[in-house]
């Protein structure tokens, strides 16, 4: 697939911006699920997400062909949800019991048409519960569970993306660990 | 009894895939005695499952319209160029 990728890489530095919809098509759903993971708001999640992709283009110049492009553009949608979050006013909490009311919301209209099976309400009122747990981990702790449970990364992808010493990203992987279990372990 | 911090330790290389065999037989051989330590791998297992339950959901339909609608105007007209 990297070649694939680089392969349309060179044809958008050449100025083809078609290539370009396949390279979205590519990694959106990716990109999507990180910055929902991360942000937990379906608007900003698409929002942030597009603008990943935007800067991608804007700066596909300075990107590196010899490095993995996805990690490239991991980093810049990583970068883009910590900056979210911490500009985000302190009523974000509010904002992400909100969020987390979404899926019972989007159930509700739903219902009215076609009535789920109850085990698959019983899913999605778990995974409401669990996204709401993901969103209370401080970022620093919320970014390498994301990359590596829900991204499925390995340690040395997300030491790049993250740009920070695999040390680091393993100490911040297992204290995330920790937080995850005391708020998940009576669920 | 607490256990060791270094017995936590070992937990997390183990979910890591990042221990050395002789740490992974000591942390075995824990196991079987210590129910605490078992309990503790157990809960840290269950919450990386219940997170990894969560990971499928897609973009938006219109996404890569979307993203290719707010591209910069100049950077459009550049195919056209020679």
């Amino acid at each position: 697939m990297e070649t694939i990728v680089k392969n349309r890489i060179k044809q958008v530095k050449k100025g083809d911006q078609n290539a370009f919809a396949e390279i979205v098509d590519l990694y959106k759903d990716k990109i999507y699920q990180l910055c929902y993971r991360m942000l937990g708001n379906s608007h900003e999640a698409e929002d942030i997400a597009q603008e990943a992709f935007i800067r991608a283009y804007v700066n596909i110049h300075s990107y590196d062909m010899d490095k993995k492009f996805s990690t490239w553009l991991y980093r810049i949608a990583t970068n883009l949800t910590i900056d979210r979050i911490r500009k985000k006013k302190p009523d974000y909490y509010l904002d992400a019991e909100v969020a987390g009311t979404e899926g019972l919301t989007m159930y509700s209209q739903v219902a009215a048409d076609v009535a789920l099976p109850e085990d698959q309400v019983a899913t999605m009122e778990l995974q409401q519960m669990i996204q709401k747990e993901i969103l209370k981990l401080p970022d620093k702790y919320r970014s390498v569970i994301v990359l590596k449970y829900i991204d499925e990364l390995s340690l040395i992808e997300i030491s790049e993306i993250l740009n920070m010493p695999i040390g680091t990203v393993k100490t911040r992987i297992h204290r995330g660990r920790e937080a995850l279990r005391k708020q998940l372990r009576h669920l | 009894m607490k256990c060791s911090e270094e017995m936590i330790e070992r937990i997390h290389q183990y979910l890591d895939h990042d221990i050395k065999q002789a740490d992974e037989r000591i942390l075995r051989e824990h196991l079987q005695s210590c129910t605490e330590c078992a309990q503790h791998l157990h809960e840290l297992e269950k919450s990386i499952a219940l997170v990894q339950s969560t990971s499928h959901i897609e973009a938006p339909s219109n996404f890569t319209q979307a993203v290719m609608n707010s591209l910069p105007e100049e950077k459009k007209r550049v195919g056209v160029g020679r």
